[in-house]
């Protein structure tokens, strides 16, 4: 599955030579798996979604519109747990493309 | 909608609570609002909670939180008073004062503070957890 990861990250990253990586992961047994680039896009518009709730919120409590205290708290720590899970996918994706690197023949 | 909904479901309460919170400090705010026997009395707040529908796709049976559905109001007699030398008294002497029970509201107080606070103490939690989740063979 991660393999089939990298595939999608790559192509959406525009790395290149995403056709290769990408028939790579099918013959690595990820037969049928769709690449992950589109969810890995919706993750980061998710991401921006919650870096921009926080970002008002800290807008609305520095002129002091910011109704009740704790919308804004939970919506930065919201978008920090958020930030950290994409970069974990991230890692760990770059992580599996850089073994398959590697390999030697 | 998110992607933690125990984020969601948490703020919500903490919402409601503090709503409640707000009710109480109105109440003992007014509990000396003094009125003419011919006019009503300040009546009590009394916030009214409604449990949040689960969000679409989520796990069957889970709710997503709870609402502030609308507030009520105590009676508007109060209880009269006798003040005879207080400007709004009346020929016999009366006035009419709002009939809370500082006490009941004391307690209420604690009981929505505590609230408040558990609910803190679950962000609190869900996020230790999400966060040892993120950990999971890391580096």
């Amino acid at each position: 599955m991660a393999v089939a990861g990298i595939g999608g990250l790559v192509g959406a990253l525009g790395i290149g030579a995403a056709g290769a990586t990408e028939r790579a992961a099918g013959t690595a047994g990820a037969a049928g798996a769709k690449p992950a680039g589109n969810q890995f896009t919706q993750m980061l518009d998710g991401l921006q979604g919650a870096v921009d709730k926080s970002d008002n919120l800290a807008v609305k409590a520095a002129t002091g519109n910011l109704t009740d205290v704790h919308n804004y708290t939970i919506a930065a720590t919201e978008a920090q747990m958020m930030t950290q899970l994409t970069v974990a996918v991230r890692d760990r994706a770059v992580e599996a493309f850089n073994e398959i690197m590697r390999m030697q023949p | 909608m998110s992607m933690f909904p125990v984020f969601d479901i948490a703020g919500s309460a903490l919402t409601t609570h503090r709503t409640w919170m707000d009710a109480i400090s109105d109440n003992i705010a007014n509990i000396n609002t003094v009125r003419r026997t011919t006019d009503p009395a300040f009546q009590e707040r009394f916030v009214v909670a409604r449990e949040r529908p689960g969000r679409a796709g989520g796990p069957a049976g889970i709710g997503g939180g709870v609402d502030v559905a609308g507030v009520e109001f105590g009676d508007t007699d109060g209880v009269l008073v006798y003040e005879p030398g207080h400007p709004l008294a009346d020929a016999n002497g009366m006035v009419r004062k709002p009939n809370i029970n500082l006490a009941d509201q004391m307690t209420n107080l604690i009981v929505a503070q505590r609230a408040y606070q558990l609910n803190l103490a679950v962000v609190d939690r869900a996020r230790d957890s999400y966060l040892q989740a993120l950990q999971i063979n890391g580096r």
